[in-house]
């Protein structure tokens, strides 16, 4: 190589060409490297809010899950508390009709207690005066009568005797005509007259509010009239209406034999009187 | 075995039948029947009773001073008692509370009133 020969640092022309081509490409990959990095960040991005989202479904599926479960539930305590409402509701009208039950049959053994006591004491006595007094008892301690008279037919039938009376004033205690006596139509007809429409707490001597005719067998020989009842005792009970049938069917039957027992000395048949009884 | 022991003080046999015919209807309670207050304080004398049910009206001592006997005998001074008055005898009432009686049921009887009234003072259910 010659002295005279300069040396040419410049790189030729095609290295440049490709230099730039080089630079160039670079240069997109560098672009297309930046746009993957985006695209790689943005999908990331995505993909976690796939999850959260993914992660939220899950948990409000599963929340609906148990919801629908507690929901099931619910409908079956429902069920359940109908069911026992149902049943609760049955046993308190059981209950009910136990309790009214149970006081009928309460009631009904007072009744039954009084109507006993009334008659194992109307033949307990075998004097006339005995008997009159548990009838007076019965009347005023039972039935809560406050004026009441007993009336007896005389012997020519005629006439009802009063026997016994409280609360009647002596005035009005006498005989009654047999005919065209409210008493002695009660007589006649054998028919008890019990007002049930008004109160009978109001003692009224002109129209009694209970007339019992009192018989022995076929035969009536007289009544009871009650005119008025104690204050607490406006109306009469089932068991009255129960006492009066007594009354009339054995206060008569046990005067009249308390009667002939005294007419006879006291003196008990002995069994030859009852020879002929045999049935 | 009775539980409960009651002492009835009435006059009438009647009154007395149909008291011990409605106490029969509580059980577990024995019932003794005295004819009046001389009666009942005999009773009272050789037993303790849980109730004592007394009338009013009685001949040789009346149950006010039954009442009053009772109340100022230590033994008995507890013993609830019942009266058993006439609506009428208002007066009588009043006194027999006062002088301890702790209630009173009034003539006509009804058995289901004396069962709950004993029922209420014995505090049976």
């Amino acid at each position: 190589m010659g002295e005279g020969t300069k040396r040419n640092s410049a790189p030729p022309p095609d290295l440049m060409r490709e230099r730039d081509e080089v630079l160039q490409s670079f240069s997109r990959g560098a672009k297309l490297t930046e746009q993957f990095m985006q695209e790689y960040s943005r999908i990331r991005e995505h993909a976690l809010d796939l999850e959260e989202s993914n992660a939220r479904l899950r948990a409000q599926l599963e929340a609906d899950d148990a919801l629908a479960k507690l929901l099931g539930k619910v409908e079956r305590l429902e069920q359940e508390r109908q069911d026992l409402l149902r049943r609760t509701e049955r046993a308190e009208k059981a209950k009910v009709s136990f309790d009214e039950r149970f006081g009928e049959v309460e009631n009904e053994f007072a009744s039954l207690a009084n109507l006993f006591v009334a008659s194992n004491q109307l033949h307990a006595s075998l004097t006339p005066r005995g008997v009159v007094r548990r009838i007076k008892e019965i009347l005023a301690q039972l039935v809560g009568a406050e004026a009441y008279a007993m009336y007896i037919a005389s012997s020519d039938g005629k006439e009802l005797v009063p026997v016994a009376s409280e609360g009647v004033p002596g005035e009005l205690l006498v005989p009654l005509p047999l005919e065209g006596s409210s008493v002695g139509a009660v007589v006649h007809s054998r028919q008890a007259v019990i007002d049930e429409e008004r109160e009978t707490n109001q003692i009224d001597f002109e129209r009694p509010p209970v007339i019992i005719p009192l018989g022995v067998d076929d035969t009536t020989v007289g009544a009871i009239v009650i005119f008025g009842t104690l204050e607490q005792k406006p109306r009469f009970s089932h068991t009255d209406f129960e006492l009066f049938k007594l009354l009339g069917q054995h206060a008569a039957a046990a005067l009249v034999g308390a009667a002939l027992f005294e007419q006879a000395g006291r003196r008990l048949p002995g069994a030859e009187a009852f020879r002929d009884v045999s049935v | 075995m009775s539980e409960y022991s009651c002492l009835v003080v009435e006059d009438s046999p009647m009154m007395r039948q149909l008291l011990v015919f409605a106490l029969a209807r509580l059980k577990n309670l024995r019932v003794t029947e005295a004819d009046d207050g001389v009666d009942g304080l005999k009773k009272l004398a050789s037993a303790k009773f849980d109730i004592i049910l007394t009338d009013i009206n009685m001949p040789i001592m009346d149950g006010l001073k039954l009442v009053k006997r009772v109340r100022s005998d230590p033994t008995h001074k507890d013993t609830p008692i019942v009266i058993i008055t006439t609506e009428g005898a208002s007066e009588d009432r009043q006194r027999a509370l006062q002088l301890g009686a702790n209630a009173y049921i009034t003539k006509p009887i009804q058995a289901p009133q004396v069962i709950a009234t004993v029922k209420e003072l014995l505090r049976i259910e």
